[in-house]
């Protein structure tokens, strides 16, 4: 990861402190650390046209741990998909930290993939050949950062998740829960703006999960991470900041719990 | 992301799958180490029979009876090269020397110890006349008249691996040689040789290991009847030598064969140079084979690690990365498949060398050519090998560069 393509995106903030949103309003950046504005997303599939997102519009201030709930099909992995950048919407916008992330080419979304955004996945998606330590620090390479301090990083985040002990294992041969805290390692390493949380408890069992959740919480409320997580779960959900509802790609309900 | 860290995530997506991988080198490995094993038995052979014949005269020409054709082996047609025959030759003009030969093989008896070995039966004072730079061991003396002496190359006389020499000057010798006669059944014809001289080694191969006795025990032990094999004619200066071939074959026409060491070597050349673009092809398909192998397993490796590819552009991979990670993939197969390659080639080689050695002289002694390795033609089956195995890991690593990391998220 190249020095220029981080300054575009560290100036790219700097200049859009404050603009004017689609609806004309003055939209001070600082306190937000994502805007969506006008999402929609149409597929053209064997079936036909498929909205899968229509004029979906929001925004998530720094700090704030918000859950996307709604049945399946509603259009909660789409969304998440779109902030995180695996995919581009028909239509709308999207701001991370004030960047439009679809005025910017492919290299400069995977590097704001890489410094502004952590994924946690349902499947937990580690690399199995490799170690824990090396599965955190994976994120931190890639960005460039030297190898003692992505070895001291992934060290403090693997203590602070209380699974240091784990770092010369492989994935493979961890729990559940255990694989998921490595998960959520590995999306601090870079200190992001975002951490997108796709089903994190979706495939533990109650009490695993609510392990995971509590940490995601306490990453919320200690650390003042900004989370946005996907899940099917309504208690889990209700234990959130705030709840968005989809339902038919639009959103039904926005409650602050 | 830095080269080191690239070389390291290759390394262990290679160590995880150890037998694929190490099939997939075996791939390469057969395809250069074919290469080097059949550059290294051509070149050895062009060098050994470039050897053989620098060591002989430029004016000579080879005599034999009947001019065998690519499918006239009866030799129907061949003359009986006899005395009469002989004086005809001595007749011709620009002809400084004939010599007649008789040629056969023999097993050698010394103190217990057997060997064969070619016999060259002739004048021994004309040897030099074919092979100017023949040196003799201080004590030899020149018999030409006496039956029952014997003149022994240096191969004979200290054979390769032995730790005592098989017989020095002044001891016996017996010879022992075979023959069918009319009837069809096998007459064993034994003699005793005192070893009147010992050549130091010629370079020339055939001689080292030849017995050299006079016409007429050559006559004796080996059942000629007066008919000789072949004929060593001198032409006066070098440059007569195509005047004298010419001379023969309009006097002789096809009863006889006349050719010169410069045609001999121009035809093996020839030979030598199609082997080559033979063995070059062959070696080249190998690799090739080689490289379908590589676009396979890292095809494969592409589809099984679709998933790791999308959470490694989920994380931030640069297309540039995930590129690097696979061509350094191939190009780790290629670089281990090279090197080991080049070893057992080598080694290769030297093994088949031995395994496949060469009978001279007509059932005579085996010889043993040694593959010869030039540096610089194995650093170019390195280098090919490598670049094949390179453009092979392209189109799997632009594959996995180009996959959308949504897509390759949600394959299974």
């Amino acid at each position: 990861m190249n020095s220029k393509k981080g300054s575009i995106l560290k100036n790219m903030t700097k200049d859009l402190v404050v603009e004017k949103n689609t609806q004309n309003e003055i939209v001070d950046n600082r306190s937000f650390a994502l805007r969506v504005e006008n999402l929609s997303k149409i597929y053209d599939s064997a079936a036909g046209r498929v909205v899968a997102l229509d004029n979906v519009s929001f925004s998530i201030k720094k700090g704030e741990f918000v859950s996307v709930v709604g049945p399946s099909g509603s259009g909660k992995s789409t969304v998440l998909n779109m902030v995180g950048a695996l995919d581009r919407p028909t239509s709308g916008k999207i701001y991370i930290d004030g960047i439009d992330i679809f005025s910017l080419n492919d290299s400069e979304i995977a590097t704001l993939r890489n410094r502004r955004i952590g994924f946690i996945f349902q499947s937990f998606n580690l690399i199995n050949r490799t170690s824990v330590h090396k599965n955190v620090k994976l994120p931190g390479i890639i960005a460039g950062m030297s190898s003692d301090d992505a070895n001291l990083r992934a060290m403090k985040i693997l203590e602070a998740l209380d699974i240091a002990d784990k770092k010369n294992q492989k994935p493979i041969n961890l729990s559940g829960g255990q694989q998921q805290r490595v998960a959520i390692a590995r999306s601090l390493i870079n200190n992001p703006s975002i951490i997108l949380a796709d089903e994190p408890t979706g495939n533990l069992d109650t009490k695993t999960g609510e392990d995971v959740f509590d940490m995601l919480k306490m990453l919320s409320h200690k650390f003042k991470r900004t989370i946005i997580m996907v899940t099917h779960n309504p208690e889990l959900a209700e234990s959130t900041d705030r709840s968005i509802l989809l339902r038919d790609g639009r959103i039904e309900k926005d409650v602050f719990n | 992301m830095n080269p080191k860290d690239i070389f390291l995530l290759s390394f262990e997506a290679l160590v995880d799958r150890k037998v694929r991988t190490l099939l997939t080198i075996l791939m390469v490995v057969l395809g250069s180490s074919l290469v080097v094993i059949l550059n290294g038995l051509s070149a050895g052979q062009a060098a050994f029979l470039e050897k053989q014949f620098n060591t002989l005269a430029a004016n000579v020409i080879f005599v034999s009876s009947g001019q065998r054709g690519f499918r006239d082996t009866s030799a129907s047609n061949a003359l009986i090269i006899n005395t009469v025959v002989i004086g005809k030759m001595k007749s011709l003009p620009l002809i400084s020397d004939v010599i007649p030969e008789y040629t056969g093989s023999v097993s050698l008896d010394s103190q217990g110890n057997t060997q064969r070995a070619s016999v060259t039966s002739l004048d021994p004072t004309k040897l030099t006349v074919e092979l100017p730079n023949l040196e003799y061991v201080d004590g030899s003396t020149v018999k030409p008249n006496d039956r029952s002496s014997a003149i022994l190359g240096d191969t004979i006389v200290n054979p390769p691996g032995a730790a005592n020499a098989f017989v020095t000057l002044g001891q016996t010798i017996k010879a022992t040689a075979t023959y069918a006669d009319a009837s069809g059944k096998t007459i064993t014809v034994t003699k005793n040789f005192v070893v009147s001289g010992i050549l130091k080694p010629s370079g020339n191969t055939m001689v080292d290991r030849s017995v050299i006795i006079n016409l007429d025990a050559g006559n004796e032990l080996l059942h000629k009847l007066n008919k000789y094999d072949a004929v060593i004619v001198a032409a006066t200066t070098p440059d007569d030598v195509d005047t004298v071939q010419q001379e023969l074959t309009s006097q002789f026409g096809k009863t006889l064969g006349a050719t010169t060491p410069k045609a001999i070597m121009a035809v093996r050349q020839q030979a030598a140079s199609g082997n080559a673009a033979f063995i070059l092809m062959v070696g080249i398909i190998a690799l090739v084979v080689g490289a379908v192998g590589i676009v396979t397993t890292l095809y494969n490796s592409v589809t099984e690690r679709i998933r790791e590819i999308g959470t490694m552009k989920a994380i931030g991979a640069q297309n540039t990365t995930i590129l690097a990670l696979f061509l350094v993939e191939a190009g780790l197969i290629g670089v281990l498949g090279a090197s080991l390659g080049l070893i057992i080639g080598i080694g290769g080689g030297y093994i088949m060398s031995i395994v496949t050695t060469t009978t001279i002289g007509g059932g005579g002694p085996s010889v043993h050519i040694p593959p010869i390795f030039v540096p610089m033609d194995l650093l170019k089956v390195w280098m090919l090998s490598l670049t094949l195995s390179v453009i092979a890991g392209m189109y799997p690593a632009w594959k996995a560069s180009k996959l959308s990391p949504m897509v390759a998220l949600r394959r299974e």
